[in-house]
C-alpha cells in the first residue's frame, strides 16, 4: 500500500471511529449501563459453529452462561440450547446523537443468553458496549485537550522563537512557571468550586480545557527551538530583504517547520490526555458512573485482584492500541500535506 | 556568558518563589486540610483536634505560615512535613534519589537503545524492516504507560521470582553492603524495564523522524552520491545537522527526569517522588507539595538550561543575536 | 545446766544470735529501702494458650508510616499499632471474648455507687528499661492524660460527668479511682490507656514538653514501656522495629516469659493491592482489613504459597447512606428545596426499601458481609439487638412509601413533589474508594428502578469530608464509619444530637426532632447505667429508633477478612482492633523461621 494510501485509509478509520461514537447505540448490542448482577466478571462469550452433536451451523452461536452455585464468578455453559448470533436484532432503546431514537442493534442474541465479546464487569455491564459508548466521551475529550495544548503551544512558542531576546526569555520563563506547578493541586480547588449540580460529565469536559490549556509549555519549547533555528535561514532572510512582514514571515515561512513539531507533539499529547483521566478519576475529577469512560474502564484494571483473575478487564486497554496508531498514521498524513506540500 | 547565566539564575529563584507562593495560594482554595479526616473519628475530641491544629500550626493566617516556611528553608530543612512527621528536606533527596536512580538508569539505556534504533530505521526508510519496527514502536507508544506496568506486575506475580514492588526487601537493613547493591538492582528492574519502554518510543520516533527530513537535505544527496557510507552518513553528518530538536528532546528528559515515572512508581510502590506528590495532595501536606513541586523545577530549570546550551552549541543558526 | 541452752555452731547463746540476725535485716532493710522493693518477686500474668517456641521476626506491613511513639498525643491508626505493642495498660479488653481483664492490675474493686474503682497492682514489675512499676507511675500517667495543656486525645475519654477521675495512690500497690458519675463502661475505661514511666517522663512534662518527646527518631534507650516489645530501630522510609521486652509481666503455662517473638518489624506497603502483593510474595507474615476481592483473589493460591486466610464473619463496621438534613444558608436554596423530601421518614424508608443489600453483599464483597438494619453489626456480639432484620427489597412497598412521601408520577413518568419538581438527587462518594463507588453504582440503579434518578458525585476524600462536615454543600453522601470498642459509649459523639459526628445534622443546639430527643436522652441515660440489662435494653432502643427513623440508610457490614503464614502459632484474629495483633506477645513460629533472606 503506498503511503498516499496508507493515510487515506487512516483518515477513513479515524472517521470510522467518530462515526461509531454517534453510532454507538446502534453498534453495541447492548445498554452500556445496564447491570446483568448475575452474570460480573464473566469472560467473552465463546462462539461456537459446531454444537455438542456434531452438527455444523452456518450462523456462529453461543451458549447461556450460568453462575456456577457456591461461586461468583465461575460460570458454565448450558449446553441445552444453542443462541445464534442474530443481525439487527431489537434490544435495548437508545438515541442516537441524543436526537434520534432506535431499539435495533447491530447484532445480538436472543435472551437470556448473552453475547459479551469481551466479557462483563463486575456489576455485569457488557464491556464491549461500554467501550463502544466510551468514544462518545474519551476519544473527543483527550483530543480537545490535546489541540487546544499544541495550538496555543504553538502560537506561544513560534512567537517566542521568532522575536527572540526579551519577548522569548519572558515567554520562556510564563512556561517554566507553568510546567513546575503540580496542576492537579488547583483542579482539587476548581472542582470545588464548581456547583454540585453540574453533571460530572461537564465537570470533566472543564477539567480536559484546562488540562489543555496548561499543557501549551511543552510543546511551546519544542516549537521555539525549531522557530529559533528557522528564523536564521536563508529564504527566511531573503524574504525579509522583499520586505515581507513580520506575520507573513511567520506563517508562511517559518510555521511550516513548527507544524511538523507540533503534529508530533499532538500524535503523542492525545493518548496521554485520554489516559489522564484514569489520574483524574482517582481524585474525583473524572467522568462519574455509570458513564462509561476509557479512563475509568482503565481505573478498574489496576486493582490486584482484577490482575489476577480477569484477563478480560484488560481488553478495553489494548483495544486503545489500534486507535492510538490510527491517530499517529493521521498525524503523519497531515505532516505531509501542510508540512512537506506532498500528497 | 555570566551575565546569562546570572540572569538565568535570577529567573530561577523568582520561579521557585512563585511557585511556592502560588502553592500556598491555593491552600486557601482547596477545600479539607490535613486534619480533617481526624474529625471522623470518634476517639478524638472537638478541642483535642483543635489543640492539635494549633500545634501543626494550620490555624495561622496565610502569610505566617509561608513566612514560617521561608524560614524553614533558610534553615535548611525546607519546610516540615505533617505526613511524615519530619522536615521535608532530607525526605526529598531520599525520594528524589529513588526516583532518579530509576529514570536515569531507563533514559540512559531508552537513548542507547533509539538512537540505533531511530537512525537503522531511518536509513531503511520505507522498506518492510522499518515498516515493521515502526508498527512495533507505534504499538508500543500507544500502549499506556499504566497497562505496561501492570501487565509487568502481572507477569511477575504470575511466574514468582521477581520481587512485586518497593525498592528493598524487608531484612535489607541487616544486609552487607554487596547485597543491599544486589536488592536494589533486583527491584529495580522491572519498574526501569517499564519506564524504559514508555519512553523508548517517543525517542525513536523523533529521531527517526528528524533523521529521515535531514536525510533528505541535499547536503546528505550529495554526500551520498559522492559515496560516503550509510553508517557514516548517519552518524556523521545527519545526525549533527538533527541536533535540533535533539537537543531539546535531551534537555526535556532530563527536565522530566523526576515526572515521567510518576505512573510507574505509582502502580509499582516505587519509593519516588511521584506517590510522594499524590500521597501529599491527598493529605493536604502543603510544605511536601512545595517540596516536591520545588525539587521537579530544580530538575525542570537543569533540562531547560541544558537544553538551551546545548542547541547554542550544537546549532549556530540559533543563536539568538538581535535582529 | 549449760546443755539445755540452745548455742550457734559459734558457742553464742542462740537469742542473741537471733538478735543479731534480726537487727542486721533490720538495719538492712531500713538503709536499702530501694533493693528492697527489687528483690520482689514478679507477679506474672499467666496466659493459658499452646505454649509456643521462643525465636523468630514478624513482618507486618502498613498503609502508611507510624509518625509518633508518644502514647498521649498519638492520632494516627499507625502508630497506635506500633504503640500497643510497647505499651500495657491497667485493665485489657480482651479482643476474643470482648470483656475486660486484668492487665497490670490484678485485681480491682469496684464501689455500691458505682463512683470508686480500687486497684490493686501486679507486685515486682518493671519497665522495659529495668525501673519498677508502681503506683507512682499510674497517678503521674493519669495526671498527663488529663492535662489540658498537652489536651491529649484520650483526655475527653476519660472525663466523666465533665470533670476528670481523680487518682489517688493508696499505697505503693494500690490506686483509687474516683469519678463524678458512676460510668456504665466501667473499667473499660482503662484499656488502651497506656501506663508512663514517671521517671523518664516527668522532667519532660514538668518542663512542658511531653508532647514533642518519643518522636521516631528518638534513641532507643529513652523510651521505656510495659509491653510486649520495646522500641529498637526505626529507618525513615523503610522500617520500623521492634524488639522483644526482656521485662515483660506474662509467662506461658510452663513458665516461658513471654513474647516468644524476637523481632516485630513494620515495613509501609501504601495501598491494599501493595500488601496483598507482599504477603503473597512472603515478605509479610499477616494480613489484616483485605478486602473481599482481593481474599477471593489470594484464596486460589493459599495451599500452594504456605499461608492461611480467615473469614471473621461481620465486624464493627457500617456503610450507610445518609442525606443532607443540616440547616443551611440561603445560598444553599436548591439543596434546601430538597430537604423537603428529605425530610420526610417516609421517603427515606422508600430508598432504603429500594436497595438491593443482597447484590451489594454478592457483588461488592464476594457474599462476605452482612447486610444490616442498624448500626450495631452482628459483629458486635455483646450488643447487638437481635430483633432488628434488615429490610428485604422490595419495589413495590417503596413506591407505595413514595406515595405516602406525597409524590406522584408526573406525565412523563418520573416522580416529582408536591410543587412539580422532579425527585432526583446526587450522591458524594469516595472517588479513590472503589468499595463505596461499587455501591452507589449498585444504588443508582436500584433506585432508577423506582423512578429515583440518581447521580453519582466521585469527590476527592477531604474535599467530600469538607463539604459533609463544613460547608455542608451535599445532598446525599454515602460513607463507612466504624470500628473501636463497640461499647455504645463509644458512639456516643455519633447519636447525641449535638455530638461532632451526627453527620446528617451537625451544630444542633437542640434536638431537631422526637426521635432525635429520644436517642440524647438514652444515650445520655445508658452511660451511667450500671445494670448491664437495663443498659442493653436502652441501647436496644436507640437501635431501633434508628433502624425506625433513618438518619443513616445502612447498608452493610464487611466480614473482617485476615491472613497469616500458615506456620504462625497462636494466631487468632478477633473482630475489634488491633485485629491480628492484639496477642502478639503469643504468637510464635512453628517452625524455625525459613531462608536467609527472613
Amino acid at each position: 500500500m503506498s503511503r498516499s494510501s496508507r493515510g487515506r485509509f487512516a483518515v477513513v478509520l479515524l472517521a470510522a471511529v467518530y462515526a461509531s461514537a454517534v453510532l454507538a447505540g446502534f453498534l453495541a448490542p447492548y445498554d452500556p449501563v445496564e447491570q446483568n448482577r448475575l452474570l460480573a466478571f464473566a469472560p467473552p462469550t465463546r462462539l461456537h459453529l459446531v454444537d455438542d452433536s456434531g452438527r455444523l451451523h452456518l450462523r456462529p452461536f453461543v451458549y447461556a452462561l450460568v453462575p456456577r452455585p457456591g461461586t461468583f464468578d465461575v460460570y458454565d455453559e448450558d449446553r441445552s440450547r444453542p443462541y445464534p448470533i442474530r443481525l439487527f436484532p431489537n434490544g435495548a432503546s437508545y438515541r442516537l446523537a441524543a436526537l434520534i431514537p432506535g431499539d435495533r442493534h447491530l447484532f445480538g442474541v436472543d435472551e437470556p443468553a448473552r453475547l459479551f465479546l469481551m466479557g462483563s464487569d463486575e456489576y455485569g455491564r457488557d464491556l464491549f458496549s461500554r467501550l463502544i459508548h466510551g468514544t462518545q466521551i474519551s476519544p473527543v475529550a483527550g483530543l480537545l485537550a490535546a489541540c487546544l495544548a499544541v495550538s496555543v503551544g504553538l502560537v506561544i512558542g513560534g512567537v517566542a522563537g521568532f522575536y527572540g531576546s526579551v519577548t522569548d526569555q519572558v515567554l520562556m520563563r510564563v512556561a517554566e512557571l507553568v510546567m513546575a506547578v503540580p496542576w492537579l493541586y488547583l483542579l482539587l480547588a476548581l472542582r470545588a468550586a464548581l456547583p454540585l449540580a453540574l453533571e460530572p460529565i461537564h465537570a470533566f469536559l472543564l477539567v480536559v480545557v484546562v488540562i489543555g490549556v496548561v499543557g501549551w509549555a511543552r510543546p511551546a519549547r519544542l516549537v521555539r527551538s525549531v522557530v529559533l533555528s528557522a528564523r536564521t535561514r536563508d529564504y527566511v532572510l531573503a524574504a525579509r530583504s522583499f520586505g515581507a512582514s513580520d506575520a507573513r514571515v511567520l506563517r508562511r515561512h517559518v510555521l511550516p517547520e513548527a507544524l511538523g513539531v507540533a503534529l508530533t507533539q499532538l500524535a503523542l499529547l492525545v493518548p496521554q490526555c485520554i489516559l489522564a483521566e484514569v489520574t483524574l478519576s482517582f481524585f474525583g475529577l473524572g467522568v462519574g458512573e455509570p458513564l462509561p469512560s476509557w479512563g475509568n474502564m482503565l481505573a478498574g484494571v489496576q486493582r490486584f485482584h482484577v490482575l489476577a483473575s480477569y484477563w478480560w478487564m484488560f481488553l478495553p486497554g489494548l483495544a486503545l492500541v489500534p486507535l492510538f496508531l490510527i491517530y499517529y498514521a493521521v498525524t503523519d498524513v497531515l505532516h505531509r500535506r501542510l508540512v512537506l506540500r506532498s500528497p | 556568558m555570566t551575565r546569562y547565566l546570572v540572569t538565568r539564575a535570577v529567573h530561577s529563584c523568582l520561579l521557585f518563589v512563585a511557585v511556592s507562593a502560588l502553592l500556598f495560594l491555593f491552600t486557601e482554595l482547596v477545600p479539607g486540610d490535613f486534619l480533617e479526616e481526624l474529625r471522623l473519628s470518634p476517639a478524638i475530641s472537638a478541642s483535642a483536634l483543635n489543640t492539635l491544629r494549633e500545634r501543626y500550626g494550620l490555624d495561622a493566617p496565610l502569610t505566617v505560615r509561608y513566612w514560617r516556611w521561608i524560614q524553614s528553608v533558610v534553615r535548611g530543612e525546607f519546610g516540615f512535613s505533617l505526613l511524615y512527621e519530619r522536615p521535608v528536606g532530607p525526605l526529598l533527596r531520599e525520594r528524589a534519589a529513588n526516583t532518579l536512580l530509576l529514570t536515569v538508569t531507563a533514559t540512559v539505556v531508552a537513548w542507547c537503545l533509539a538512537v540505533p534504533i531511530g537512525a537503522w530505521s531511518a536509513g531503511r526508510r520505507g522498506r518492510l524492516t522499518d515498516r515493521a519496527t515502526g508498527v512495533v514502536v507505534t504499538a508500543l507508544l500507544a500502549l499506556p504507560d499504566l497497562l505496561l506496568a501492570l501487565g509487568l506486575l502481572l507477569i511477575a506475580v504470575r511466574v514468582g521470582g521477581l520481587p512485586v514492588g518497593g525498592m528493598t526487601s524487608p531484612q535489607y537493613s541487616t544486609f552487607g553492603a554487596l547485597h543491599k547493591a544486589e536488592d536494589v538492582l533486583v527491584h529495580l528492574l522491572l519498574p526501569a524495564c517499564a519506564l524504559c519502554l514508555a519512553i523508548l518510543p517517543t525517542l525513536v520516533r523523533h529521531v527517526r523522524a528528524t533523521l529521515v527530513e535531514t536525510l533528505d537535505a541535499p547536503f546528505i544527496q550529495a554526500a551520498k552520491a559522492i559515496g560516503v557510507g550509510d553508517r557514516r552518513l548517519i552518524y556523521r553528518h545527519a545526525l549533527r545537522a538533527a541536533a535540533n530538536p535533539l537537543t531539546s528532546l535531551l534537555g526535556l528528559s532530563v527536565a522530566s527526569l523526576l515526572s515521567a515515572s510518576m505512573t510507574i512508581e505509582a502502580v509499582m510502590s516505587w519509593p519516588g517522588l511521584g506517590p510522594l506528590l499524590l500521597t501529599a495532595i491527598q493529605a493536604r501536606d502543603i510544605h511536601l507539595i512545595v517540596g516536591v513541586a520545588l525539587a521537579s523545577t530544580c530538575f525542570l530549570l537543569a533540562g531547560n538550561l541544558l537544553a538551551d546550551g546545548l542547541l547554542y552549541l550544537a546549532d549556530p543558526r540559533a543563536r539568538t543575536e538581535s535582529r | 545446766m549449760r546443755e539445755n541452752r540452745p548455742v550457734t555452731a559459734r558457742g553464742y547463746p542462740l537469742p542473741v544470735a537471733v538478735a543479731l540476725l534480726l537487727g542486721t535485716l533490720a538495719f538492712a532493710w531500713a538503709a536499702d529501702g530501694g533493693h528492697a522493693r527489687a528483690a520482689q518477686a514478679e507477679e506474672f500474668l499467666v496466659a493459658t494458650h499452646e505454649v509456643g517456641r521462643h525465636g523468630g521476626q514478624l513482618v507486618v506491613t502498613q498503609r502508611s508510616e507510624p509518625r509518633t511513639l508518644n502514647p498521649v498525643i498519638v492520632a494516627d491508626v499507625p502508630s497506635r499499632e506500633v504503640i500497643n505493642l510497647t505499651t500495657g495498660d491497667l485493665i485489657h479488653v480482651n479482643r476474643e471474648t470482648q470483656r475486660p481483664e486484668p492487665a497490670l492490675a490484678r485485681s480491682w474493686t469496684v464501689s455500691p455507687d458505682g463512683r470508686r474503682t480500687t486497684l490493686t497492682l501486679r507486685r515486682g514489675i518493671r519497665f522495659s528499661d529495668g525501673d519498677p512499676f508502681d503506683a507512682d507511675d499510674v497517678v503521674f500517667s493519669f495526671e498527663v492524660y488529663q492535662d489540658p495543656k498537652i489536651d491529649s486525645p484520650q483526655r475527653e475519654l476519660l472525663s466523666v460527668g465533665g470533670r476528670p477521675i481523680a487518682v489517688r495512690k493508696i499505697d505503693q500497690y494500690t490506686v483509687q479511682f474516683d469519678l463524678a458519675e458512676p460510668r456504665a463502661v466501667g473499667e473499660r475505661l482503662f484499656d488502651t490507656v497506656a501506663m508512663l514511666p514517671k521517671h523518664r517522663l516527668e522532667p519532660v512534662f514538668r518542663e512542658g514538653r511531653l508532647a514533642e518527646a518519643w518522636r521516631l527518631g528518638t534513641a532507643p534507650s529513652d523510651i521505656a514501656g510495659l509491653g510486649p516489645f520495646r522500641f529498637q530501630q526505626y529507618v525513615p522510609g523503610q522500617r520500623l522495629a521492634l524488639e522483644r521486652n526482656p521485662h515483660y509481666w506474662k509467662t506461658d503455662r510452663a513458665g516461658g516469659r513471654l513474647p516468644y517473638l524476637d523481632r516485630v518489624t513494620f515495613v509501609t506497603a501504601t495501598s491494599e493491592d501493595a500488601q496483598v502483593l507482599r504477603f503473597q510474595a512472603g515478605e509479610a507474615d499477616v494480613l489484616a482489613r483485605v478486602g473481599a476481592e482481593n481474599f477471593a483473589a489470594l484464596e486460589r493460591d493459599q495451599a500452594s504459597r504456605g499461608y492461611a486466610l480467615k473469614d471473621l464473619g461481620p465486624g464493627l463496621e457500617y456503610s450507610m447512606l445518609f442525606f443532607n438534613l443540616n440547616d443551611l444558608t440561603e445560598a444553599q436554596s436548591a439543596i434546601a428545596a430538597k430537604q423537603r423530601w428529605f425530610g420526610l421518614t417516609a421517603f427515606r424508608q422508600a430508598v432504603s426499601a429500594a436497595i438491593d443489600r443482597d447484590s451489594i453483599v454478592r457483588l461488592v464483597y464476594r457474599g462476605r458481609a452482612t447486610p444490616l438494619a442498624g448500626h450495631v453489626t452482628p459483629g458486635n456480639r455483646l450488643w447487638t439487638n437481635g430483633q432488628l432484620r434488615a429490610p428485604a427489597r422490595s419495589t413495590a412497598r417503596a413506591k407505595e412509601l413514595l406515595r405516602q412521601a406525597g409524590v406522584r408520577t408526573s406525565a412523563g413518568g418520573q416522580w416529582v413533589d408536591a410543587q412539580g419538581q422532579p425527585l432526583e438527587f446526587s450522591i458524594l462518594v469516595n472517588a479513590s474508594n472503589p468499595v463505596l463507588n461499587a455501591m452507589a453504582t449498585i444504588i443508582q440503579s436500584d433506585l432508577s428502578q423506582i423512578g429515583l434518578r440518581v447521580r453519582i458525585v466521585p469527590f476527592e476524600f477531604r474535599a467530600m469530608l469538607d463539604r459533609i462536615l463544613n460547608t455542608h454543600e451535599y445532598e446525599a453522601a454515602l460513607l463507612s464509619l466504624g470500628g473501636g470498642d463497640g461499647d455504645p459509649t463509644s458512639e456516643m459523639n455519633v447519636w447525641l444530637s449535638s455530638g461532632p459526628q451526627h453527620l446528617w445534622h451537625l451544630g444542633q443546639k437542640s434536638p431537631a426532632t422526637p426521635w432525635e430527643s429520644e436517642i440524647d436522652r438514652l444515650m445520655r441515660a445508658q452511660a451511667t447505667m450500671l445494670d448491664p440489662s437495663a443498659r442493653k435494653r436502652a441501647y436496644d432502643r436507640v437501635q431501633q429508633i434508628v433502624a425506625d427513623d433513618l438518619p443513616f440508610i445502612f447498608l452493610v457490614s464487611p466480614n473482617v477478612l485476615v491472613g497469616s503464614r500458615r506456620d504462625l502459632g497462636n494466631f487468632r484474629p478477633a473482630v475489634l482492633e488491633p485485629q491480628v495483633l492484639w496477642n502478639a506477645d503469643e504468637l510464635f513460629w512453628r517452625r524455625p523461621s525459613p531462608g536467609p533472606s527472613r
